[in-house]
């Protein structure tokens, strides 16, 4: 599975195509959505702005979490 | 839904940049934005986006209309509005069904909504004949001072997604009657409801020989959205949204010395005392926390109640929530329908796992419905010990977070300890509470209620709130000054030229 993720990537693409990016990122601290609705920034301003010192390894750590995500949600009824 | 489609002039894929009935702008470079119906997850339609081209053209023939529009005398404006009005009563079943199909809200909802749009056209008809301005007795002989309101510009409109079509409507109609041209940016999760708005502009903008009053750039926030806040052109931007976003759009328009009317994130809280007539809390409690899904600015988010009737109230929120109808928006009956977005739903679930690490006990829901599809969530609510930073923070969900109080002081101090501040309300039969809850070290919102809820305005109110709400304020009251600019002007109207101050130079 291709997962295109990069520094550049805009918030609302990476919401869009990677939704549970939303859940991961939020459990670093890191959130995407605010009132429903994606920031307008892209990730590496995003990251940035919550402190993230090695944005390159949450990226990994975030394309990982995706590929496992392809099975059920723990959370569903 | 094709039908639908059909009676609103929705196409398979429409162009996303317009200004008037022959002025839909298509730039071949220009990307495709799909909308997907929430409930199914299908797609309905899609939209060709703004480019910078397009961006342009739209921009420059609000401009361009701005100078005749303004000279236009308001009354007369105001007829342009009474027909606008017009249309969306006769557009209001199709276009309310269009919200409904789009962002999920529930039929009933929808149709309120497109309501919400002609009360404000009425209200603005009425407007267009009360643009008064004071009239000041001068300190000098013979001179006449008083000040006027004059039409500002083309206005920048960027609105969300959960009310896709009312928050236009609040800044264009207002913004029309002041002589001001909108160029509104609809949410990306709502690019059709906003196409099928403007084509209803359009013929009504036909009918008047008119074309620019009312124009459309649908695109990204990065894209769009960061053109209109750094564009010189667009004198005000109206922004509702997070406070996240506000936050930018404020930095980005105050370094050109724009105005900005920000109408951001809420965080609203129903006290409940211990004299409240529970029953009607507790309906209260249910529209305001599960209404839209919770996903409007103004859902009750919090509930801090009397400690003497802690118990009694939750059960009986618990059991009214066991009755909510959560499924497909159209249907009769349906209380509840699906959050905007897969994302919406990730980000309800990331609040609920931070909830239960602070602390939280989740006592009712928490779970996705995903048999009924993706984006299907149980209303739920979260029993929390005390104010956590989760619970300071805004969720566009259904959650509800329950408090609890000893007196009224730390009620009070509890509701205000948040930093947004929209929209409030206490449930008591104490005129003391009342009155304590609407007083200067009562609720610090922009909204303050007495045994209603948080959500569900009328647009007569000015709409807006403190704090990271951002101040704005939209709709009705004297909202509409915030869409003009006020002149002060002296006529000396004698032989003599008097300075102010009963200064004397070079006499």
């Amino acid at each position: 599975m291709d997962i295109d993720i990069s520094l550049d990537t805009p918030i609302e693409e990476l919401v869009k195509s990677f939704p549970e990016a939303v859940r991961f990122l939020s459990s670093r601290g890191v959130r995407c959505i605010r009132c429903g609705e994606p920031l307008w920034c892209t990730l590496e301003e995003l990251l940035d702005e919550d402190g993230i010192e090695n944005p390159h390894d949450l990226i990994q750590e975030l394309k990982e979490y995706i590929r496992k995500r392809g099975e059920p949600a723990e959370d569903s009824k | 839904m094709k039908e639908l489609l059909k009676k609103l002039n929705i196409k398979e894929v429409n162009a996303g940049a317009c200004s008037g009935q022959d002025a839909w702008y298509e730039d071949p470079e220009g990307q495709e934005l799909v909308s997907y119906n929430p409930s199914t997850g299908e797609p309905i339609a899609k939209v060709i986006q703004a480019t910078d081209k397009t961006y342009d053209q739209v921009i420059e023939q609000a401009v361009q209309a701005f100078k005749s529009w303004r000279m236009t005398p308001a009354p007369k404006r105001g007829q342009v509005i009474r027909d606008l009005g017009q249309a969306l009563r006769e557009y209001k079943e199709p276009l309310g069904e269009l919200v409904t199909l789009e962002m999920g809200k529930i039929r009933a909802e929808g149709l309120g909504e497109v309501q919400e749009m002609i009360d404000i056209c009425d209200f603005a008809v009425g407007l267009s004949r009360q643009l008064y301005g004071l009239t000041m007795h001068s300190e000098r002989p013979a001179h006449r001072m008083f000040e006027q309101w004059h039409p500002l510009g083309a206005i920048g409109v960027i609105s969300a997604f959960n009310f896709p079509v009312a928050v236009w409507s609040w800044n264009a109609a207002i913004a029309a009657a002041c002589g001001d041209t909108t160029v509104w940016k609809p949410s990306s999760d709502t690019p059709l409801t906003a196409v099928a708005v403007q084509h209803i502009c359009n013929i009504v903008m036909a009918d008047h020989g008119l074309q620019g009053i009312f124009n459309l750039a649908i695109g990204r926030g990065a894209v769009v959205g960061e053109r209109m806040i750094n564009d010189e052109r667009l004198p005000l931007i109206s922004f509702t949204g997070s406070t996240q976003m506000g936050r930018r759009v404020s930095e980005a328009v105050a370094r050109r010395f724009g105005r900005t009317i920000l109408e951001l994130g809420g965080n609203n809280a129903i006290i409940v005392a211990g004299d409240a007539d529970l029953e009607m809390a507790v309906r209260t409690i249910l529209f305001g926390a599960v209404g839209t899904a919770g996903q409007r600015c103004t859902s009750t988010r919090r509930v801090i109640m009397h400690k003497s009737i802690a118990k009694e109230l939750t059960a009986r929120i618990i059991k009214a929530y066991g009755q909510v109808k959560i499924g497909n928006p159209m249907e009769e009956g349906t209380l509840m329908g699906p959050l905007v977005t897969k994302a919406a739903v990730e980000d309800m679930m990331a609040a609920l796992e931070t909830a239960k690490k602070q602390g939280g006990e989740v006592i009712c829901g928490g779970h996705r419905l995903e048999e009924i599809g993706g984006q299907f969530v149980e209303p739920t609510i979260v029993k929390m010990p005390s104010q956590t930073e989760i619970v300071h923070n805004e969720t566009f969900a259904p959650i509800l977070y329950l408090l609890e109080y000893e007196d009224i002081e730390e009620a009070i101090r509890l509701h205000n300890e948040v930093p947004q501040g929209l929209s409030s309300a206490i449930f008591t039969t104490n005129l003391l509470f009342a009155e304590k809850f609407l007083s200067h070290e009562g609720s610090d919102c922009g909204i303050a209620n007495i045994n209603i809820g948080t959500s569900g305005a009328e647009i007569g109110g000015a709409f807006g709130g403190e704090k990271e709400t951002g101040g704005g304020r939209e709709s009705g009251s004297d909202a509409w000054k915030g869409y003009m600019r006020r002149q002060t002007n002296t006529v000396n109207w004698s032989k003599e030229l008097p300075l102010a101050q009963g200064i004397k130079f070079g006499d």
